[in-house]
């Protein structure tokens, strides 16, 4: 039976963001369901049309949809249980390939242990992450400010309220 | 150590064999613990426990036994026989079961689970998690095991990141038709369903949906005796409507002669950190299964928020939820009009759901299409075959309702119930809800509202600050894995 692929969604009422579409989904080893709901009811409500491939998502799966939605903006993939780098190990080769065309963002617990260093953080960059965010509050002006550097007369919705 | 491997397996016993050495084991049937249970007034106990070495397990359900005093006992399975991936829990085995998250029971095989359960006195249940679970339902009967958990839709969606439905709907009915020829050999198993779903805010109709879905399947393959699982949201009166709505819904939607019990699960969301508070938590859960009339209740640790717990802390939990049971508390009641008003709409929302789906000529197929529409739908799933559109909050009294229904076929008197539960005045010192209502919450308040109702009752008993919107608010609880712990993506 083939796999069904995440319907796009944008709950009513939501703000309008002309149909900014962003790929969601948890890194390969994760299973982690609830932090990855919270963010795609977040950016619903925000506007964004989500295509929010869930949990323990491998690189590929990430490629796939973007060739399925050329129009993605970004790759958000968080990671709750510290091995992401382990899970992004193909993502330099994915972007190099165009499979991966648009900005990758990051955000989670990013390394085992309490402590968030700087070379695990530059490891990221290294593997071809755009963006490390240490707060989901921090997800939607960075999402703004990367569309603003491509789209000059967006005006953000908060600027707008 | 030495690494025990597991043991060549004979032949399994016949179904029939398998009756007859149930029947001659000496002890009694979870069936039948159950319905003394209920009967009496007095609320059976059951821990889970579960670790990857048979001697270890052994000594495990032993201590639980003499310390804890459990009316039933568990098997919990380890993740690689959950998902039948036999080979990887015989390697463990072979180096360390240590790694292993719960009993291998296939692995070790049905004479092994012979040995455990003739080792206590009381009737063994197997916990597990698995979409396809017919080797190790077989092994468990092979065993003399009398309670079996799960079903086609509670052990996919939260467990199976792409099982379609229909495959783990069929897988079930295989089993439930199983206990249907165990019931004609004169053995009733019990089967417990899996309400508690994905155990993070799930609305009490949600819950009991699913369960009654599950167990028009189950009574219609022959299972006799069902066991609806719902698990504690931390309000009282809709926990305990919730208890009481499921003899209501049996008399409604199951054929006489089905033995139902409603089962508690102690509260499964982000439980407290400190012990003292952590008792709390657990003692308030065994008072709300004695006040709903729950057959059994699932107990819960203080060690609950860090891990896997020992067996010290497992029987305390069970000697504390014991503490509930006594006739001394009679005297506890509940506000009737509160619990009778939260019944009335647990039973109108759970027909608005379930009615449409039951309507349809063939149960198995018309599940798996009012998943993919959205006219079923669970929050938080782990698996892409249910469309979480379902959004659940607190109300400011902490019951749970629904901020967006999603699909779900609810009627207008419903829906606006739970809008105006959520909005109404009760809710203080929650900006979120207070200003902007909570239907068009912009998206980083939805985010941190949600986040605060999942952590309710560690914020409840101040352990986190209570603006977690601060920056840079990390504490040592950041580095652990629970759902609402610094989620980012």
């Amino acid at each position: 039976m083939p796999t069904p692929m995440p319907t796009p969604t944008r709950p009513t009422g939501a703000p309008e963001r002309d149909g900014r579409l962003v790929i969601l989904g948890v890194a390969a080893s994760d299973s982690h369901a609830v932090a990855n709901h919270l963010i795609a009811h977040a950016l619903r409500a925000d506007g964004f049309t989500v295509v929010n491939l869930g949990t323990c998502t491998p690189v590929a799966e990430f490629a796939d949809a973007c060739e399925r939605h050329p129009q993605a903006e970004a790759v958000l993939i968080g990671s709750l249980n510290g091995q992401i780098h382990e899970d992004l190990h193909d993502l330099a080769d994915a972007k190099r390939s165009g499979r991966v065309h648009c900005p990758v963002l990051v955000g989670g617990n990013l390394s085992v242990g309490s402590v968030k260093d700087e070379a695990s953080v530059a490891r990221l960059y290294d593997l071809g992450v755009d963006r490390v965010l240490t707060s989901a509050a921090d997800l939607v002006p960075t999402l703004d400010a990367l569309y603003t550097a491509t789209a000059p007369d967006f005006v953000p919705a908060a600027a707008a309220r | 150590m030495i690494p025990v491997p597991p043991a060549p397996t004979p032949d399994p016993p016949t179904l029939s064999e398998s009756a007859t050495y149930i029947t001659q084991l000496g002890k009694p049937t979870a069936a039948e613990v159950l319905a003394h249970a209920r009967a009496s007034g007095r609320t059976a106990l059951q821990p889970r426990c579960g670790v990857g070495g048979h001697r270890e397990m052994a000594l495990l359900l032993k201590e639980l036994e003499t310390e804890g005093r459990p009316d039933l006992l568990t098997l919990t399975i380890d993740s690689h026989t959950r998902l039948r991936r036999f080979e990887h829990a015989a390697r463990a085995l072979r180096t360390d079961h240590r790694t292993l998250n719960g009993y291998p029971l296939v692995t070790h095989g049905w004479q092994r689970g012979r040995e455990l359960n003739e080792l206590v006195a009381v009737p063994l249940e197997i916990r597990h998690g698995s979409p396809d679970p017919r080797e190790l339902f077989a092994t468990a009967v092979a065993c003399g095991i009398t309670s079996f958990e799960g079903g086609g839709i509670s052990y996919n969606l939260p467990y199976s990141k792409d099982v379609p439905l229909a495959d783990s709907l069929a897988a079930w009915a295989e089993v439930d038709r199983i206990c249907g020829e165990l019931a004609g050999l004169g053995v009733v198993m019990d089967r417990e369903l899996f309400g508690t779903l994905t155990a993070v805010l799930i609305p009490p109709s949600i819950s009991l949906a699913v369960s009654v879905l599950e167990a028009v399947a189950a009574a219609a393959a022959g299972v006799r005796c069902i066991s609806v699982s719902y698990p504690q949201s931390g309000h009282l009166a809709q926990d305990i409507a919730a208890l009481r709505a499921v003899p209501v819904l049996a008399a409604r939607y199951l054929p006489a002669g089905t033995d139902v019990h409603a089962v508690l699960h102690e509260f499964m969301g982000v439980f407290p950190r400190r012990r003292h508070h952590a008792d709390d938590l657990i003692f308030y859960g065994a008072l709300t299964a004695r006040l709903g009339g729950a057959s059994k209740l699932i107990t819960k640790t203080h060690q609950e928020a860090h891990g896997i717990p020992d067996a010290a802390a497992n029987a305390a939990g069970l000697r504390l939820a014991a503490v509930a049971r006594s006739p001394l508390l009679d005297f506890i009641t509940v506000d009737e009009g509160a619990v009778a008003e939260e019944l009335e709409w647990i039973l109108r929302e759970t027909a608005e759901i379930v009615e449409p789906v039951l309507a349809a000529p063939r149960l198995d197929s018309a599940i798996v299409t009012a998943f993919a529409d959205g006219r079923l739908d669970i929050p938080f799933s782990a698996s892409r075959h249910a469309r979480s559109e379902v959004i659940p909050r607190r109300d400011g009294d902490g019951a749970v309702r629904y901020h967006s229904a999603g699909r779900l076929p609810l009627s207008r008197a419903s829906t606006a119930r739970n809008r105006r539960l959520l909005d109404g005045p009760a809710r203080t010192g929650d900006g979120a809800g207070a200003v902007t209502g909570t239907t068009g919450l912009p998206g980083a308040d939805l985010f941190q509202a949600l986040r605060r109702d999942i952590d309710y009752f560690p914020l409840l008993f101040g352990e986190l600050p209570q603006d977690t919107t601060a920056p840079g608010n990390t504490t040592a609880d950041s580095a652990t894995t629970t759902p609402g712990k610094e989620p980012v993506l």
